[in-house]
């Protein structure tokens, strides 16, 4: 379809909806978003002591919710919930995801279908509830995907896992595209992690990534939410790009 | 379930490197890193072991990360059929 382009800026987002928001990246996401004043609603299968902290520190701009991201009925009432108390999503971070660490021929079938449930469809699902919303409502707004530098750059061990990291980036285009301005659409590559998920990688590969990458170390949450928030909250341009965040490792 | 023995296995292994030109050592402590038993040549062996036991063998990377020795090999393999 061409049509011709809207022009209306895309305001920065205000109610922002962050996926696997209770460790790690997300937990990051959360709390530099709270920082810069934003309504913040964050899901986790497991909500922690620290998601639970920061509820309790911002109980008018926080919503929390124990919420599997495959589970589309609860995050269909979660969103409802949030938009009761901290009005309208006009923001979005697909952050959840679950990691892999075998080889592609001894992964389980049922593994693979659940890395793929888990980082592709549930995300995407997610997003089609969110957009339909903000449709709904004429709202404005941002779409930001985690996704990672496996999406682009191959690693043993993580077939499936980049394959799902892959498919978002070209959903992320393909978005991009079809929401024609009304949403800002992007993804965020990290490199791997020091902790959590990258503990994939075992320890003599993580140093070989070290010694590669011109920065001279792993990439840490705190180096990728600036990025999320500039997604969300900036003025820019930037739509339907993947900005990958790994010191140069993969360069 | 048709389980194999280590036995068993040793001789699986054998034959996998038999087919590379390299031989199998008789000492269980062997490193794998001298003999050239490389984690592709894990897999080789796993599925052969699952030929032999009609049963799919599957597992996380750091498990086969710890392996160092031929010794390792087979009680990973025992291991795994018992799962």
């Amino acid at each position: 379809m061409s049509e011709p382009a809207d022009t209306q800026l895309v305001p920065p987002s205000s109610v922002v909806l962050v996926s696997g928001g209770s460790r790690g990246l997300g937990l990051a996401i959360v709390t530099d978003l709270l920082d810069a004043g934003v309504r913040v609603a964050a899901f986790a299968r497991t909500i922690t002591p620290e998601l639970e902290k920061l509820a309790a520190e911002h109980p008018d701009r926080v919503h929390v919710g124990s919420v599997d991201v495959t589970d589309l009925r609860a995050a269909q009432s979660f969103v409802r919930e949030v938009e009761q108390r901290l009005g309208p999503i006009d923001g979005i971070v697909n952050n959840a995801a679950m990691g892999q660490d075998s080889l592609h021929a001894h992964t389980a079938t049922e593994d693979i279908a659940r890395i793929i449930e888990t980082n592709l469809t549930a995300p995407l699902q997610l997003t089609r509830l969110v957009i339909r919303r903000m449709l709904a409502k004429g709202l404005r707004g941002r779409i930001v995907n985690i996704t990672s530098i496996c999406g682009q750059r191959g690693f043993p061990g993580l077939v499936a896992y980049s394959a799902t990291k892959g498919g978002m980036d070209a959903a992320t285009r393909s978005l991009a595209r079809e929401l024609g301005g009304r949403m800002l659409v992007n993804s965020v590559a990290p490199g791997f992690f020091a902790s959590e998920m990258s503990a994939v990688l075992g320890p003599t590969q993580l140093d070989q990534i070290v010694r590669r990458t011109p920065t001279g170390h792993l990439t840490e949450p705190v180096e990728v939410t600036p990025v999320v928030r500039m997604l969300l909250r900036e003025h820019t341009n930037i739509n339907g790009q993947v900005i990958v965040v790994d010191g140069a490792a993969s360069i | 379930m048709n389980e194999l023995s280590r036995a068993q296995i040793r001789d699986l292994m054998a034959q996998v490197l038999k087919n590379q030109d390299k031989e199998l050592p008789a000492d269980d402590a062997a490193q794998l890193r001298e003999i050239g038993f490389r984690s592709l040549d894990f897999s080789e062996l796993a599925l052969r072991v699952e030929d032999e036991t009609g049963e799919e063998l599957n597992f996380d990377a750091p498990g086969l990360r710890r392996i160092a020795t031929v010794g390792d090999v087979l009680d990973f393999l025992v291991e795994l059929q018992h799962q």
